[in-house]
């Protein structure tokens, strides 16, 4: 198993995936920071002190569970666009483990991932802070939570990533499928469910719980049980799916 | 000992039967040749043997186990399989670092197999500007890594060109010099007769034959080829004497399995003109050709 996620590492070290993501976060990262910074002192937010960190630093957070879920969902469909899946299987013929392996391994990148774009978002935001005779703290409790948070989320949504991949195979349809189900669907079931009440049970509202800061209608330790819940239902009946598929 | 048992082996996709209750072996050390036209069924057989295509029924095993349960299948059984299944962004060097850290086998083995296979020069290029050859090339330095004694290859040679087709043959009669079973196939007769000792010929899905390339050398015909304005009267005189003819277009015969002398014997008495007459010796190609299409219009 543990030669398994190894190659899965490899794979991702190879291609220009990984890299082209991060640098795309961090750009975002460094955006949010400009706006951020921006926006302090004006209309009754709070104006640039030590304790600006964590605030700032927090701004691509919610995107970070995004970029993990793509990387998740192409690290999966990649596999079957590119036929690499043929060479992958003939490998290790049981392939629930190369799924299992996929599991791991993504979480894991999604968490290198934040670590990355947050180390990039509070360099700039320490730089900024600095030229402006600003010393801020690193050892900031909320700080600390921000980058808990900004990791928990991209891990788990990393999985889910995965999952989606597992069930659905087609690259374009996956990405399709999941914009449609965040951006329309949810909303849908919402309106007609007409309950409130079950609308924070759904995937982004579990998302939501873990990275908004004010959270949602459910805990964070809710939340992200949720989703983990409905990661490992989708990979498991991806992996279904998968193990019974023929490769042609 | 078989390396490779099939037993009844049937695949459907729907309504369509690629693979009809195939059933052969390969015995270890042969290198045998898996032949059939396009849309044979090869390919679905050797996907099904690779455990990639779950059999409808039947069996396929190498070394007596199907491949699902081969412990570290990579080090038994090496497969080329499509020429297309590479990450165009990563580089050859890499697509096999990736195969070797999954397998478990030492990296040094992918500088090994790239020099084996004539890509050590492009090693570190992406694969997405790879030719069709070179492509076919790194998936049998894949194929190579684990130094397994059973080969599985489909079509290898397409996409080589001569000089490739070449290089293949002379690696494929390495392999096979080494004791290693080989199971390759291709829609082209000729493009293995040079290296393969038996062939397995299939059509349709089904079995057409089994045999030793001797004995399917020995199925070659002596034919006669005739132009005459009679050809219409020529042919039923042919038939008395137990010779068959087959019209060639026009004033053109082709008698089977006799010699020049029988067929002007039997024109000179009947008073027919010849315009042109030799002895042509059919080739293992026909005889290829002709299996294939009998099997054809029998399913």
């Amino acid at each position: 198993m543990t030669r398994l996620v190894r190659a899965e590492f490899t794979k991702l070290r190879t291609t220009r995936l990984l890299y082209g993501l991060a640098a795309a976060m961090a750009g975002f990262g460094v955006l949010t920071v400009v706006a951020g910074v921006g926006d302090a002192g004006a209309q009754g937010n709070p104006s640039l002190s030590a304790d600006s960190l964590p605030m700032l630093v927090a701004g691509p957070v919610t995107q970070l569970a995004g970029a993990a879920l793509l990387l998740g969902m192409l690290g999966m469909t990649g596999e079957f666009r590119h036929h690499t899946v043929t060479q992958t299987f003939l490998v290790t013929p049981d392939r629930g483990r190369v799924v299992a392996a996929k599991l791991v391994a993504y979480p894991l990148a999604g968490i290198v991932l934040a670590l990355a774009t947050l180390a990039t978002t509070a360099t700039v935001v320490v730089g900024w802070l600095a030229a402006k005779g600003i010393t801020p703290s690193l050892l900031d409790a909320r700080l600390g939570r921000v980058v808990g948070v900004a990791l928990l989320g991209a891990g788990l949504c990393g999985l889910v990533g995965v999952g989606v991949g597992a069930l659905v195979r087609n690259q374009v349809a996956a990405l399709v499928g999941t914009l449609v189900w965040v951006a329309v669907v949810e909303g849908l079931l919402m309106s007609l469910l007409n309950a409130p009440s079950l609308g924070k049970w759904l995937p982004s509202a579990a998302a939501a719980a873990i990275t908004s800061p004010g959270g949602g209608h459910l805990s964070r330790l809710a939340g992200s049980l949720l989703l983990a819940g409905y990661a490992l239902a989708l990979a498991l009946a991806g992996t279904r799916l998968v193990v019974r598929r023929d490769i042609t | 000992m078989a390396a490779i048992t099939i037993e009844g082996l049937t695949k459907r996709f729907g309504e369509v039967v690629a693979v009809h209750d195939l059933s052969f072996e390969v015995d270890q050390g042969t290198v045998v040749g898996f032949l059939g036209p396009n849309g044979a069924g090869k390919t679905t057989t050797l996907r099904m043997l690779l455990g990639l295509v779950t059999p409808t029924s039947g069996t396929a095993r190498i070394d007596g186990r199907p491949y699902r349960a081969l412990v570290d299948p990579v080090r038994h059984v090496g497969a080329v399989l499509e020429a297309s299944s590479f990450h165009p962004g990563r580089s050859a060097r890499n697509h096999l670092r990736v195969v070797a850290t999954a397998a478990g086998l030492p990296l040094a083995r992918v500088d090994q197999v790239l020099e084996q296979v004539g890509l050590a020069a492009a090693a570190r290029r992406r694969v997405g500007g790879f030719s069709l050859g070179m492509r076919q090339r790194l998936g049998l330095a894949a194929a190579l890594l684990g130094d397994p004694q059973v080969l599985i290859l489909d079509e290898p040679a397409n996409g080589l060109d001569p000089e490739g087709v070449h290089w293949l043959r002379g690696l494929l009669r390495h392999l096979a010099d080494q004791g290693r079973t080989v199971l390759v196939s291709s829609h082209v007769l000729a493009e293995v007769a040079q290296t393969v000792d038996q062939v397995v010929i299939i059509a349709g899905g089904r079995l057409v034959t089994q045999s030793t390339l001797a004995a399917l050398t020995a199925r070659t015909e002596q034919l006669v080829w005739v132009r005459t304005p009679q050809a219409e009267a020529l042919r039923p005189l042919l038939a008395a004497q137990g010779i068959q003819a087959d019209p060639d277009g026009g004033d053109q015969l082709i008698a089977v399995g006799t010699t020049t002398e029988a067929v002007g014997q039997t024109a000179a008495a009947a008073g027919i003109v010849l315009y042109e007459m030799r002895a042509e010796r059919s080739n293992l190609e026909d005889v290829f050709l002709q299996l294939t299409s009998q099997q054809g219009v029998r399913s």
